[in-house]
């Protein structure tokens, strides 16, 4: 394409972009185990004029009555319960009540709206949703998951994340976690979990909610600038850890791609989330880049680093793929290629 | 029929969509806009855009918009007879140029006029060009873009069309001693002139005229002339010769599609055009018409590879007034405007502003669209945005063609 009709101002990605979402739809996704206040916190939001022209979808029967605002509820959709892969149902049910959205407010039979944000149910783990949006081709297009907004309730999270391995997931996928009921919970309790949370992922940020009052930016600002802080490799008991491979000269794409593709190949079910920026040799500004277990989101190049530093810094949430084997497998392949 | 009252008037709800709406400005009330926008830096620093009106009463308007969020009419000039219309400006430093076109052949004035606006305040006519005569309505859009030559689609005294329809050519007329425009050059499409020994070209069930619509001129080929020919499609033409305007290669998509081809937009260093259809009808009784992408590899060969996706024509038809595509951001030479060959920004009636990415010039992306309410006073109930502008600074300034007068917006994407 770039031969046919080149063009100086777009890169091997297309063209540059402000922001990673580009033109798409931001969609902040927020999950929680059932009763930690997923539904009183996207009240409060909803209120605040950052929560304006906010379309809600509920992946999830039953919850209604949130005022003055668009509820969807992808299971209003009728479910062919047939295939026996219930991830993949309520994949489908969402995709339809995503696109129907678009849809609508193209024909303008729906108000206007800027942003999404997808409740899911608690006991949901959040993974096939953000592989939706990876696999997905035309959702993929007009969506943009800006961050994955954990809900944990201070009085009984400890011991959820002790026997639910979903609740384990949703914690290790946020890119924020909020704490709600603090107050109810007392100081130690609120103190204790904050420790456990951060040993299954210490590179969110990790907020309180006391009565679900959050600063709104919180539900809408793009998660990237969070990722800077990761702590290496920290193991919990299900073998998950997490790790930050940076890189201070600019990665070749096939490098970084043969690479990838090998580990998606031989360890795509460990690979729980991968998602940072990188510097590829002939792009100007930094290449975001995600993946979700064996699926690769489309690289996107922006415009320029956001705080300047030239640096590759990819954040890898792994279970039992350690930082060791990731650099030498990427040493290994840029010897090759 | 009243809007309100005609059963099959739909309505929609307004989208602002990865555009963020600073301000609208209903010129005092005379907000009914045609398809020229032009901006000056004033001597003083003042960024002023000045802006066609649809329709007589008025000329133009200049409007202060070094703050985009507070535009400020600066002057608002009258036509001097109810039958004209300057549907089209354009301007080069401090010269503005203005086209003349009358409802009717034979009426006067009719042509082209000179203004100094040194001073926005008071525009000083400098010459004018007159291209009246019996089978002329005079000029209906000119280019003016090197501050030598001004390109037009006009009739003229001494020319005869072979069907009244078809009265508007391709003139360049040399400015360089703004008081006294000299024509330089002309060409017609064949069988347009009486004159002519070649048959007239067969006419378009619509039958809007054989008659030159943009005349587009780029200093990166000042050698080439991208010109739309409303019902005969689009011709690449070399006026290295500005006396001798010779066509190099024609594109048309019409039939089967309904005519009325606007505006050419050349990419160069992307090897690609954008060509625009106008829709002239109501209620979409013209539909499909759209923005073109071309593959102009070889100059002599266009090849249409794309178009640019618009809405469902079933939510926008019945809205009230024209769905479908007009002006497009043309990359004006100069340094007050935007250059973009990744992002194509165009006005579609009721179907609002949309921007599209084309990146990937076979597969046109919309990325933001704005669709505001019918502003007061619309007598179609429903925006009809009819031209659109984007200065160096990417603000987006656009106009609805009856009310509304101006918009001005940032890109969020």
């Amino acid at each position: 394409m770039n031969e046919l009709f080149p063009s100086p101002a777009a890169g091997m990605f297309g063209r540059r972009l402000k922001r990673e979402q580009g033109h798409r739809i931001p969609v902040t996704v927020i999950t929680g185990f059932l009763g930690a206040g997923k539904t009183t916190l996207l009240r409060r939001f909803l209120g605040t004029p950052e929560g304006k022209g906010t379309a809600v979808v509920v992946n999830e029967f039953g919850a209604t009555g949130i005022d003055d605002v668009l509820v969807r509820s992808s299971a209003d959709e009728t479910v062919l319960l047939g295939n026996g892969c219930l991830c993949c149902i309520a994949r489908s049910d969402l995709q339809l009540a995503l696109r129907r959205l678009v849809v609508e407010r193209e024909r303008g039979e729906l108000p206007d709206f800027k942003r999404i944000v997808i409740e899911t149910s608690g006991l949901a783990d959040p993974s096939p949703i953000l592989q939706t949006f990876a696999t997905d081709r035309a959702l993929g297009e007009l969506f943009h998951v800006e961050a994955v907004v954990t809900v944990v309730d201070a009085e009984t999270g400890g011991d959820t994340l002790g026997w639910s391995s979903e609740a384990r997931k949703q914690v290790i996928l946020a890119d924020r976690l909020v704490v709600t009921k603090t107050d109810i919970a007392g100081e130690g309790a609120a103190a204790a979990l904050a420790a456990q949370l951060r040993a299954l992922n210490p590179g969110a940020e990790i907020l309180e909610a006391v009565n679900a009052a959050l600063d709104p930016s919180r539900l809408t600002e793009p998660a990237n600038d969070q990722r800077n802080a990761f702590v290496a490799e920290a193991t919990h008991s299900d073998g998950i850890g997490s790790f930050v491979l940076t890189e201070s000269t600019p990665m070749p794409w096939p490098a970084f791609a043969k690479a990838m593709d090998t580990l998606m190949a031989l360890r795509g079910p460990d690979l729980l989330r991968v998602k940072g920026f990188l510097d590829v040799a002939g792009c100007n500004g930094p290449v975001v880049v995600q993946f979700v277990q064996h699926l690769a989101h489309p690289p996107v190049e922006l415009t320029a680093w956001p705080d300047g530093n030239r640096q590759s810094r990819v954040v890898f949430i792994t279970r039992k793929i350690s930082e060791r084997q990731v650099r030498d497998l990427f040493a290994a392949v840029r010897a090759l290629v | 029929m009243p809007a309100a009252s005609n059963p099959l008037t739909q309505t929609g709800e307004p989208i602002t969509w990865n555009f963020k709406l600073l301000a609208q400005n209903d010129l005092g009330g005379f907000g009914g806009m045609g398809e020229g926008m032009a901006v000056q830096i004033a001597k003083d620093g003042r960024r002023i855009i000045w802006l066609a009106h649809e329709s007589a009463p008025k000329n133009f308007t200049g409007v202060d918009v070094s703050d985009p969020r507070h535009p400020k009419v600066v002057v608002q000039t009258a036509l001097p007879q109810a039958h004209m219309r300057s549907n089209s400006l354009e301007m080069t430093g401090d010269i503005l140029a203005v086209a003349y076109q009358t409802q009717k052949t034979g009426q006067q004035p009719a042509g082209l006029e000179l203004f100094d606006v040194s001073v926005p305040e008071k525009p000083r006519s400098i010459s004018f060009f007159d291209c009246s005569g019996a089978t002329s309505r005079g000029v209906h859009q000119l280019w003016f873009c090197d501050g030598e030559y001004v390109h037009m689609a006009s009739g003229a005294p001494d020319f005869k069309p072979s069907n009244p329809l078809d009265d508007q050519f391709y003139r360049c007329i040399d400015v360089r001693n703004p008081a006294k425009p000299v024509e330089v050059g002309r060409w017609w499409m064949p069988g347009t002139s009486a004159t002519d020994n070649v048959a007239p070209p067969p006419r378009h069930p619509l039958d809007k005229g054989y008659r030159a619509h943009n005349t587009n001129v780029y200093p990166d080929r000042p050698d080439r002339l991208y010109l739309c020919y409303i019902d005969g499609g689009m011709f690449v033409m070399d006026i290295k010769d500005k006396a001798n305007p010779k066509p190099i290669s024609h594109w048309t998509n019409s039939p089967p599609y309904t005519g009325f081809m606007h505006t050419a937009v050349p990419l160069f260093d992307r090897n690609l055009m954008l060509v625009t259809d106008e829709s002239t009808e109501n209620s979409a009784k013209d539909w499909p018409k759209l923005i073109w992408v071309l593959d102009m590899r070889d100059e002599t060969h266009p090849i249409s590879i794309a178009t640019c996706p618009l809405p469902p024509v079933d939510a926008y038809a019945n809205r009230g007034g024209r769905f479908g595509a007009h002006n497009i951001h043309e990359n004006t030479p100069g340094p007050t405007a935007w250059k973009s060959d990744q992002i194509v920004l165009g006005t579609f009636f009721n179907g609002g502003l949309r921007a599209y990415d084309i990146s990937n010039p076979y597969q046109p992306k919309e990325v933001a669209a704005f669709v505001p309410p019918a502003p007061k006073g619309s007598p179609v109930g429903a925006i009809q945005l009819n031209d659109v502008y984007v200065d160096e600074r990417q603000i987006v300034y656009t106009m609805d063609r009856f009310s509304g007068g101006l918009y001005t917006l940032e890109m969020d994407f």
